[in-house]
């Protein structure tokens, strides 16, 4: 059998699966020349092991600290939930774009400032008081106004009713007078006339 | 309840959550394996150990890349292959005319020093593919996988280096003609 057909260093550093590891074992049997180079192989690897590991000067440990953190995005993109981090930070990326797009107001220096701010809320209050009491009073203003019109142009629609009604009845009575002369004056005339004759 | 021992991907998932104290445990795990790797391939101390602990802050900073936490060990390797030729790239210039010198390698307790001595001479005169090889598989057990993982290189140029490396080792260190004199 030939010796090179068998990997008797991959055998050595134990490489092998179990069936070439047999038909190595079994040519070792047969073969003095292969145990030989075994047996070097064994006594070279002996040699290597003079040189054992060695001691560390000092153990490494590392301490909870931030700079030995993970960096933020790696246990972002680590994390359970990252599709709803992802979705979350589109939204806001979302959010952000259109804030900057959009035109913003000027903002005045003393915007910031707690005092001026305060001021500029008990002014803005009270104008906005001053306006509706304004206006509450304008309403009921008119309202009176339009109460004492209505009044008015009532009292008057009646005292007008009351001279017509006077009037005709004193057409009435001047009428009834005026009948009652006529009468009396025709009274008058009969008996002058059949006293004459 | 079925009690288990805690494995690295456990650790790992904990480290995710933010436990430091778990990530600690996973470096103490490793850290003496990574530092001798290292020792190994820059050939000092100190540099040995200021590198471990950036390939330890780096494998934490990017423990959210790692896909397959059963494979941390390559991973982390690979990190502190990276790391240890960026720093002989840096250190190149002054090792040209200074080579690096495995004698600043503490001598071990148990061992002859001629021994020592040879087997740091036969590891010198492989190149340094082969050296990461040997280390990558015999110092560190990794599998042929795992080492061209590592390199970033193909599974048969992982076999090639090491086998290459052995056949050289393996004249100086296990000669024919001495072999059985021991």
């Amino acid at each position: 059998m030939n010796c090179s057909q068998h990997d008797l260093k991959g055998y050595f550093l134990g490489e092998l699966a179990r069936p070439e590891r047999g038909e190595v074992e079994k040519h070792l049997e047969a073969c003095p020349l292969c145990r030989e180079e075994l047996d070097r192989l064994s006594l070279t690897k002996a040699a290597l092991a003079s040189l054992p590991d060695e001691e560390m000067p000092h153990r490494i440990a590392f301490v909870s600290d931030k700079i030995f953190e993970p960096r933020g995005w790696a246990r972002f993109w680590n994390s359970a939930p990252r599709l709803g981090f992802a979705s979350a930070a589109m939204l806001s990326a979302a959010l952000v774009i259109f804030a900057f797009v959009r035109p913003s107001p000027a903002v005045s220096p003393s915007a910031t400032d707690p005092a001026a701010m305060e001021a500029r809320v008990e002014s803005e209050v009270a104008q906005r008081l001053q306006a509706v009491l304004e206006k509450t009073v304008a309403q009921a203003s008119d309202a009176q106004n339009r109460k004492t019109a209505e009044l008015l142009a009532d009292t008057e629609r009646r005292i007008e009713m009351g001279h017509r009604a006077d009037l005709v009845a004193v057409q009435e009575d001047l009428q009834a007078l005026a009948q009652r002369w006529n009468n009396l004056r025709v009274s008058m005339a009969s008996a002058d006339f059949g006293s004459a004759r | 309840m079925i009690f288990r021992e805690v494995e690295d991907p456990d650790l790992i998932a904990r480290t995710k959550r933010g436990k430091v104290e778990a990530y600690n445990l996973l470096v103490s795990r490793w850290e003496r394996r990574v530092f001798n790797y290292l020792l190994r391939l820059v050939g000092h101390r100190e540099d040995a150990m200021d590198l471990s602990q950036d390939v330890f802050l780096k494998a934490y900073q990017n423990l959210a890349r790692l896909e397959d936490p059963t494979r941390f060990g390559p991973w982390l390797f690979r990190i502190a292959h990276n790391e240890a030729f960026s720093h002989l790239r840096k250190k190149r210039p002054e090792m040209e005319w200074e080579p690096k010198s495995l004698e600043t390698l503490a001598a071990p307790r148990t061992e002859s020093v001629e021994l020592v001595l040879a087997v740091r001479k036969a590891l010198g005169r492989l190149s340094e593919d082969q050296q990461e090889a040997v280390n990558l598989k015999i110092y560190q057990g990794f599998k042929f996988e795992e080492i061209a993982e590592i390199l970033s290189c193909p599974v048969s140029t992982v076999k090639s280096r090491l086998y290459s490396a052995l056949d050289a080792l393996k004249v100086t260190l296990a000669p024919i003609d001495t072999r059985g004199a021991e």
